[in-house]
């Protein structure tokens, strides 16, 4: 009797956990031709649980055509659920004054689990030349 | 004796309660953690969101770098409007347009009526046309898609821009921006 009451509600916990487990399985080529200017960060940490779940990769930078500099982020869901987030990309000119339009906007954004993302910023001007992207997540 | 303890216990707890769940006035900002999502309608923070987006992949592109004058003038030209909701387009293509300003790579044709008619006396008095044609024309469409399924709504939008070459008459860039929301009713969050 017990074990047909406590059947189902099993079932149901496990059917919640399995659908809870989207993850992202992918395939890239070996050989890479690109190679990545990757830049040193410095991490500041304050949600050292968000962190764990969701680790920065590297980060790299390139210059487009018309001089601004672009910054490439990469994440890493270490989890095997979706996480979402809001990230702020703010850029600093040659003297450390802070450059504010509507590329420093707060974006919302999620990363599957498993998965590995990568989030581009470009500068919006080419006076531009440091950067720091803050990453929030949702409650 | 007992109900005595218990009735101010129990109204401490109840007043508690009810103010833990109101929320007093205060300033937020346009992309912070209280944001309110609607999931039938353009939230301020999705004209941001459309608006970076686009203006990131103008800006890398290079296409207003390959302008042959420097900086390009753009003219804004038409956003349409395909949702069920009264949208005022100024609040992306201002965003648009100021990124554009911002980087020196473009500069926006006026819609100051005021400005547009002393820059025509001038050509009067210097009796010389001197009007700059636009070498780009930014156009776009907002549409919205609403799916169902029971209780659960997903609208999504799309933001589509362009930025028309007015000498060839192409489309010298173009982007598209889906936002989607999904829900049974609005929330705070993101």
């Amino acid at each position: 009797m017990k074990i047909n009451k406590l059947a189902p509600l099993l079932l149901l916990v496990l059917g919640t956990a399995l659908t809870g487990c989207d993850t992202v399985n992918s395939v890239e080529n070996t050989n890479k031709t690109g190679q990545r200017n990757m830049v040193p960060s410095q991490q500041v940490i304050t949600d050292a649980g968000f962190n764990r779940r969701v680790a920065i990769g590297g980060v790299n930078a390139t210059t487009t055509a018309g001089g601004l500099l672009m910054v490439q982020v990469e994440l890493k869901n270490q989890t095997s659920t979706i996480h979402r987030f809001l990230y702020t990309c703010e850029w600093f000119d040659a003297d450390g004054k802070q450059i504010n339009n509507v590329s420093s906007a707060s974006l919302p954004d999620h990363i599957d689990g498993g998965e590995q993302k990568f989030l581009y910023c470009v500068a919006p001007t080419p006076a531009c030349k440091d950067f720091r992207i803050k990453f929030i997540e949702a409650k | 004796m007992n109900q005595k303890i218990i009735l101010p216990i129990i109204s401490l707890a109840g007043l508690a309660l009810f103010s833990g769940c109101a929320t007093d006035a205060h300033y937020v900002s346009t992309g912070d953690k209280e944001q309110i999502i609607s999931v039938g309608q353009i939230n301020i923070q999705d004209y941001a969101n459309a608006a970076n987006a686009a203006v990131k992949d103008l800006l890398e592109s290079g296409v207003l770098d390959r302008s042959p004058n420097q900086p390009a003038l753009v003219e804004i030209s038409q956003i349409i409007n395909n949702t069920s909701q009264q949208v005022d387009t100024d609040l992306i293509t201002k965003k648009i347009s100021i990124a554009m300003l911002q980087s020196g790579k473009a500069l926006t044709k006026t819609v100051d009526t005021k400005a547009i008619g002393l820059q025509q006396e001038n050509e009067f008095m210097a009796d010389q046309k001197t009007t700059r044609l636009p070498d780009f024309t930014l156009s776009g469409k907002i549409i919205e898609t609403v799916d169902r399924a029971g209780s659960t709504r997903r609208t999504t939008y799309s933001f589509q821009f362009a930025l028309n070459d007015a000498k060839a008459g192409v489309e010298a860039w173009a982007v598209e921006k889906e936002i989607g929301k999904q829900g049974t009713r609005s929330s705070v969050g993101f």
